[in-house]
């Protein structure tokens, strides 16, 4: 097996960014080992980890900012010992960018336009196409000094894309914003992969949305991959020991706790393992994995029901990535 | 926020720029510079201080302490001690600085040689000397009171005062590249400048022996001085002139040599001397 065969590996898309066995130390430090993932055009691949994970040092070698100590990457086909012809086929969102004060947001897009070798006329019309993108084209004109954090981030998207990359890397970009401008930036991401056919890499600390917008993902700790592939294979791999699809839990009213706590332990195969005083109980069902099926998890829903008790909420863990993160992370620490 | 726009052509994938990166880099320093106001509040200092000693110097003259010669070298000297003092501060700050602010990462990211980036930076820095010596001029007119030393003693300074920006610019930039804090490379560019005036206070026997001889000889700025000294007020020929200036200008092309040579290809994220050649070479 090639040793960057993996997250990918399935898509139709030809692949735009291939990692083989990158090693990276700081000092005697290693900051990352074996780092092996391939990504396919028009695909986002949601980079995870607990902070130190090494994502970002990750990002920073992929993008020839660090070099490896070890190993090479390929973007578009070009190999990491052309740096210079690699940033020109990629466009990066760093994490806690900054930018120049006397500059205004179109000025700023046209000076990068121009920088990755478009002509002034060209980076202009570039600049616009981008603001307008970004929703910011009413603010285009006016100095980046007066932007908000959203708008800043927004910008930096638009920077990112001023070359038109095959390979878009996004380091944290939801960072210290509200949650209608982090849905409306997620849904950017979404639409960059999709209509540009760029292969996106995300990297992010709120696992919802990696869940909800990513294709494949890499999950880092240590500086190690510790699982990678699609959204669904990694739900599936971390769920496959079956130590988490047992519980399931529901959400009732914080008054109803005790009653749906006291009515789900009266039933055979169930039994209460937490109560949120939020309202929301952990019950595990079944006497194994093999043995908990769906039955077994709409049995405790119909008893709640027949007792009365309104249902607001009901998820099985293990199947969210949160639940994937938490235990691979934890796993690979212990 | 709106639907993607269509790309307007796929990846810029070869390099169609109708400017060169160093252009670009330089003009967009300048704007920083003369805009945000940096360059403007340093030479409103630097128009404070000429001032001062002009009046000094005027003081003087109507006590007939000093003559005129003597005020047209004192000032043009002056004017090179300060001016260079503003490029140096400007180019010990351009990368650090730039670290701090978290604005050299998109920089490092631009498919430009790294020595371009540094090059354009560098002239950014040296641009408030000419403005600064400009600003010099009518001072000098006044206390030279119709003196025939003014305009070449104007040319040589120009000359001089070039070569030593050149040099401290050059100075501040390599610490600005090793350093990872603007307040570090600050500090350490005054400690440079202060050695650079140290030269004319050291004691004479020092300067007698041939350590001292060499610390007076590197030191463009001393170099200058003894230029203008002797040029002007001991009236000797260019010609015996011209040797005073060859060890500062072999330490001028030492520095611009070890800056773009060295140091510019191995800008980085962080600071340090020890970086690997990330940004340089052709795309080839």
């Amino acid at each position: 097996m090639h040793p960057a065969d993996g997250v990918a590996d399935r898509a139709s898309s030809r692949p735009i960014l291939v990692a083989s066995d990158i090693y990276r130390s700081y000092g005697t430090r290693r900051a990352l080992r074996a780092l092996s993932f391939t990504l396919a055009s028009g695909r986002v691949l949601g980079f995870l980890g607990p902070n130190g994970a090494g994502k970002t040092t990750a990002i920073r070698v992929l993008t020839t900012v660090l070099e490896p100590t070890s190993g090479r990457f390929e973007v578009d086909g070009i190999g990491s010992e052309e740096p210079i012809r690699i940033r020109r086929r990629i466009g990066v969102l760093p994490e806690g960018l900054g930018f120049p004060r006397h500059t205004s947001g179109a000025e700023y897009l046209t000076y990068y336009g121009q920088l990755f070798g478009r002509r002034q006329a060209d980076a202009r019309q570039v600049s616009r196409e981008l603001l307008e993108m970004v929703g910011m084209s009413a603010r285009g004109d006016s100095l980046i000094e007066t932007y908000s954090h959203g708008m800043r981030q927004r910008l930096g998207i638009a920077r990112a894309l001023v070359n038109d990359p095959r390979v878009v890397f996004l380091d944290e970009p939801t960072l210290g914003l509200d949650p209608r401008g982090q849905q409306e930036l997620l849904e950017m991401i979404r639409t960059i992969a999709q209509e540009r056919d760029a292969g996106v890499v995300l990297s992010s600390h709120l696992l919802s949305e990696i869940e909800g917008i990513c294709d494949d993902v890499v999950i880092m700790n240590q500086g190690q991959i510790v699982a990678k592939g699609s959204v669904t294979d990694v739900l599936g791999q971390a769920a496959s020991d079956g130590t988490t699809e047992r519980t399931v839990r529901v959400r009732v009213p914080v008054d109803q706790v005790d009653a749906a706590a006291a009515r789900i332990a009266a039933m055979d195969g169930a039994t209460v393992t937490d109560l949120d005083p939020r309202g929301w109980v952990s019950v595990q069902v079944g006497s194994s994995a093999a043995s908990a099926t769906d039955a077994d998890r709409n049995r405790v829903l119909e008893t709640l029901i027949a007792s009365g008790i309104p249902i607001l909420g009901f998820e099985v863990a293990g199947g969210r990535l949160q639940d994937v993160f938490l235990q691979l992370t934890a796993e690979a620490i212990a | 926020m709106t639907a993607t726009a269509a790309p307007a052509e796929r990846a810029v994938a070869d390099d169609r720029s109708d400017r060169p990166a160093w252009w670009l880099v330089f003009r967009q320093e300048l704007e920083e510079l003369w805009v945000g106001g940096k360059a403007l509040y340093l030479l409103i200092l630097f128009g404070i201080l000429i001032s001062i000693t002009a009046f000094l110097l005027a003081t003087n003259s109507e006590l007939s302490l000093t003559p005129p010669r003597t005020m047209i070298i004192v000032m043009i000297h002056t004017s090179m001690t300060f001016g260079l003092f503003i490029g140096l501060v400007i180019a010990s700050e351009s990368i650090s600085g730039e670290r701090e602010r978290a604005t050299l990462e998109p920089l490092l990211l631009a498919p430009a040689d790294h020595r371009q980036i540094v090059f354009g930076k560098y002239l950014a820095a040296l641009s408030p000397w000419p403005i600064a010596y400009l600003y010099t001029i009518p001072y000098v007119i006044t206390l030279a009171q119709g003196d025939l030393a003014l305009w070449p003693a104007l040319a040589w300074g120009a000359i001089l005062g070039t070569l030593t920006a050149i040099a401290f610019t050059g100075i501040g930039m390599l610490v600005s590249l090793w350093s990872t804090s603007s307040r570090t490379s600050l500090f350490v560019g005054l400690l440079i400048y202060i050695v650079a005036q140290l030269p004319p206070q050291l004691p004479g026997e020092f300067l007698a022996t041939t350590a001292g001889a060499v610390v007076q000889a590197i030191d463009p700025l001393e170099a200058a001085r003894q230029f203008l000294q002797q040029g002007f007020i001991d009236v000797k020929i260019v010609d015996e002139l011209w040797p005073l200036l060859y060890a500062p200008i072999a330490v001028t092309i030492g520095i611009l040599g070890v800056l773009f040579l060295y140091a510019a290809p191995r800008l980085g994220l962080e600071g340090g001397p020890t970086r690997s050649r990330r940004g340089a070479g052709s795309e080839a």
